[in-house]
């Protein structure tokens, strides 16, 4: 066989990519995701917990995060939109993002809700409205990566399953 | 080598098959978020467990209560919309009697550490580990082995059987204990079932436990409840709750453990809108809800000077603070309650007015009351205190006053380097005046002077330095618990509380250093339960605990030094200065307390530091008995030289209050007692009162080589009860 790189150097973008291939690019993506800090090692153990019989766990997880996240994020806006800030609230739902982040090992995310929660904690308006923005752009930026990844992840298991066949 | 793996595998094997746990274990596990729920489900899934997910606390409990015996455990989320997951957990302990564990994002101490008090048997942080899932199997084992315990020791003493001994220990600490000294106990427990555990792994087989497990539901529950009640909660025994109930098929032991879990429920019980009615009126607690703005620290001088506050206000400050429910204290709270000063805004002059000279630097704090008497040394403050260290009593320029009400816990900012945070809570705290100070470092004096306080529980932790706390509760609808833990240095906690209804359960641990605990609480109706654990050094607890128609039970311990131990109180060593003062009613505690307070005196010689505890009690006569116990100055030297004192006020009723201030001068001096039979005198002169607090402010500012806190004592050494006026009246 091709060395890997050859293989991958022949591939089309569109043209089916071999299931080596596939998983080569799965795990490069995980591991930029690793190293630049958008997953933690909790997102480990969710690969761990992934097998045979659970075979679409992370995908699972991953969307009832993100699922969870884009409701919570709706709901900060108005809150934090409001003229009176009601903070409590606020906070509580930030503690629930950050709740969930940190289940599925976004880490930045988490990071941004524990700063986002300094700021509910001494009332700061505009400390608030800048730090929902940080976690939706951490959050979007980890959902770009989070939709290739499960694409990927699909085409390998559709790969799996046609092999299977 | 595969004859050796064989016989591994198949060893393995037998090791599992006939006993499959914790394979197929059941487990609940509750939580709002979709996501942790489905991750941790997964993780448990992997551990080979049975589990059932449920999103909301209700439908978790409707689930439980349906089938009792569903489940072996339950895991549950801290933050959950339609129900606290500590109120889960207090539910399913007393109902269902099943190990949970609690999971939250929040690791801060004090959320660990009201799982801890409300009888989480574990506490997990988010995100859940795997590693950390594999193991809890170990708590359905370790209760179930408990359960068992207790059975085989039917009927029986206690000896020195393990398991009895730390049942017995529960039962003993955690009436008397506070949150701390639960974990404390929880960890013995821990310990102690753990190593039984390892002992008997082979034989452990939850499902057949010999102990059919008792399913408290609300009406059994409700059952002992009255029992409990009518046998008073220091007579409950389980014998006699069992004897009471009347139930076929359940035994001892079954009440017995749930005694321990009701007695440790109670204390966290913030029973603001418990109050005893007839108390009400006078006490604090009934009242309303003024709140107490928020004062910045004031100069204690300046606060002293000021007055006190207006009887109106205070009435205001009280609504304020009553209005709010209680909140469940039981832990040291890193947060900071909020310290409201509410008197010094006010400058009004309590309606104690009465010449209680409160001016006295020492106190600070007025003591909010209904009535209004608070003499504005009241609090406990600490000026004093804040000389830790070499204390002056003095409490001048450090001295902070916050009056801390607190409808909620309050914690009070620590301060680093400030000698005294003097806190008043001249309201009556509503619902529990919690207080949980957390102090790393330096000393801080916390009063809190709340007038009502449905449960007055403060907590206390200290990291070092000196962290005197004065909390005086007027009125404690519920109970006051308090705690104190102070890891080194000066501890000084006045808690006075007048518990009305309930019982005042204070626990004082003590690291080390010297402590001085004061407690003065009236209960009326029930009994304080005082307990103060030190760790070494003089501890100093004067428990003025009057009891009008029950008993008050107090019992320090303190591994060396100097306790002082008031009322009921165990002297442990030699060293033990007894100051109390109580005002014996009905009971007829005087005699022997004096008898044993002199009797420790004389012991004392070790007695490095003297104590002088004035302690103040009111205690109003009549049916109502809102006593206020004015904790007394105590001040304690430190061995080092460094005292603290602590002066505590209590809440002065209106109607009848007896002042009894038992200033301690010295060894051998102290008691005053001021009974007056049936009737607790408002005898106690104002005048005499304030004499004493005089005393105490001075004393306070003693700063004796000895850290001798010259009470002077109104009563005089003696003891001599005076009867004086009316408190009430004089104070008008």
């Amino acid at each position: 066989m091709l060395p890997l790189c050859s293989r991958v150097l022949l591939s089309h973008p569109f043209s089916p990519m071999s299931l080596m291939a596939l998983r080569e690019q799965l795990n490069m993506l995980v591991n930029s995701m690793y190293i630049e800090g958008l997953l933690d090692q909790q997102f480990q153990q969710l690969q761990m917990l992934q097998d045979a019989s659970s075979p679409g766990f992370v995908a699972e997880v991953i969307n009832l995060f993100c699922e969870d996240a884009e409701r919570i994020l709706t709901e900060l806006t108005k809150l934090v939109d409001q003229a009176v800030v009601d903070f409590q609230k606020v906070d509580a739902y930030v503690h629930q993002l950050k709740g969930s982040s940190s289940s599925v090992g976004a880490q930045n995310v988490k990071l941004a809700c524990i700063q986002f929660r300094q700021f509910c904690e001494e009332n700061n308006k505009d400390g608030c409205l800048n730090a929902l923005n940080v976690v939706k752009h951490h959050y979007y930026l980890l959902r770009n990566k989070f939709d290739t990844m499960l694409q990927l992840e699909q085409r390998i298991q559709a790969y799996d399953s046609k092999q299977q066949n | 080598m595969s004859a050796g793996s064989n016989y591994a595998s198949s060893k393995l094997e037998s090791d599992r098959v006939p006993d499959k746990f914790p394979v197929g274990m059941k487990v609940l596990l509750v939580d709002d978020d979709l996501t942790c729920l489905a991750v941790v489900k997964r993780m448990l899934l992997n551990c080979q467990y049975d589990v059932t997910t449920c999103s909301e606390a209700t439908r978790a409990l409707s689930l439980l209560r349906e089938n009792k015996g569903a489940f072996d455990l339950i895991i549950s989320d801290v933050h959950m919309p339609d129900m606290d997951g500590f109120r889960l957990l207090e539910l399913v302990g007393l109902e269902m009697d099943l190990p949970v564990i609690m999971m939250s994002g929040d690791t801060r101490f004090n959320v660990v550490m009201k799982g801890v008090s409300h009888g989480a048997c574990d506490f997990l942080t988010k995100p859940v580990r795997m590693e950390e899932l594999q193991n809890i199997w170990q708590h359905v084992v370790r209760r179930k082995w408990l359960d068992s315990k207790e059975i085989e020791r039917s009927g029986s003493v206690e000896e020195a059987d393990r398991g009895r001994q730390v049942t017995d220990d529960s039962e003993y600490a955690s009436t008397v204990n506070d949150g701390i000294d639960c974990s404390w106990k929880y960890q013995k427990n821990k310990r102690d079932a753990k190593e039984e555990d390892d002992n008997e792994l082979d034989n452990i087989d939850p499902s057949s436990s010999k102990k059919p497990r008792v399913v408290w539901s609300v009406e059994l529950h409700q059952q002992f409840v009255n029992a409990v009640n009518q046998l008073g909660i220091d007579k409950a025994v389980p014998k006699r709750i069992l004897e009471l109930m009347n139930v076929p098929g359940l035994t001892r032991e079954n009440v017995a453990s749930h005694l321990q879990k009701f007695r440790l429920y109670l204390k966290r019980l913030s029973g603001v809108a418990q109050h005893h009615t007839g108390l009400n009126s006078s006490l604090y607690g009934a009242s309303s809800n003024a709140k107490v703005g928020q004062l910045g620290r004031f100069d204690f001088q300046a606060l002293a000077v000021s007055g006190q506050i207006s009887p109106e206000t205070l009435a205001a400050l009280q609504d304020e603070l009553l209005g709010h429910p209680p909140c469940n204290l039981a832990m040291p709270t890193i947060d900071q309650p909020v310290l409201q000063q509410a008197s010094v805004q006010r400058n009004n002059s309590v309606t104690f007015e009465r010449g209680i000279a409160f001016g006295q630097p020492l106190l600070k704090g007025q003591a909010v009351s209904s009535f209004p008497v608070w003499p504005a040394n009241d609090l406990g403050a600490l000026g004093s205190a804040s000389n830790l260290g070499g204390l002056n009593t003095s409490q001048n320029s450090n001295m902070l006053m916050t009056m801390l009400q607190q409808p909620q816990p309050q914690t009070v900012p620590s301060e680093s380097n400030h000698a005294i945070n003097v806190q008043r809570s001249c309201l009556v705290a509503p619902a529990k005046s919690s207080n949980k100070f957390q102090v790393q470092g330096n000393p801080m004096h916390i009063n809190q002077d709340s007038t009502i306080i449905s449960q007055s529980s403060a907590n206390f932790q200290a990291g070092n330095a000196v962290v005197p706390v004065i909390q005086d509760s007027a009125v404690v609808a519920s109970h006051s618990s308090t705690s104190m833990k102070t890891g080194s240095n000066l501890f000084v906690t006045n808690h006075r509380s007048t518990i009305l209804p309930s019982q005042s359960l204070t626990g004082i641990s003590l690291g080390n250093d010297s402590g001085l605990l004061n407690q003065g609480s009236i209960i009326v109706p029930s009994q304080p339960l005082n307990s103060s654990q030190a760790g070494s050094n003089s501890i100093l607890s004067s428990q003025n605990s009057m009891v009008v128609p029950s008993h008050l039970s107090g019992s320090s311990r303190t591994d060396k030094n100097i306790i002082p131990i008031t009322h009921n109180s165990n002297l442990n060593n030699s060293s033990s200065l007894v100051n109390y003062n109580r005002l014996p009613t009905q009971s007829n505690v005087m005699p022997s307390s004096m008898k044993q307070v002199l009797d420790n005196l004389a012991a004392v010689d070790s007695f490095s530091v003297p104590v002088s505890m004035n302690s103040q009690v009111l205690s109003s006569t009549g049916s109502s008995t809102s006593w206020q116990l004015h904790s007394p100055d105590i001040s304690i030297s430190h061995p080092n030289g460094t005292h603290s004192l602590v002066p505590s006020s209590c809440n002065i009723e209106a109607t009848d209050r007896l002042l009894a201030k038992l200033p301690d001068k010295g060894l051998g001096k102290n008691l005053g007692f001021v009974g007056k039979g049936t009737c607790l005198p408002s005898r106690f002169a104002v005048d005499d009162i304030e004499s004493p607090t005089n005393d105490l402010t001075n004393s306070s500012a003693y700063t004796g080589d000895d850290g001798y806190l010259q009470n002077q004592d109104i009563f005089g050494i003696s003891g001599a009860v005076q009867s004086g006026h009316c408190a009430t009246t004089s104070f008008k």
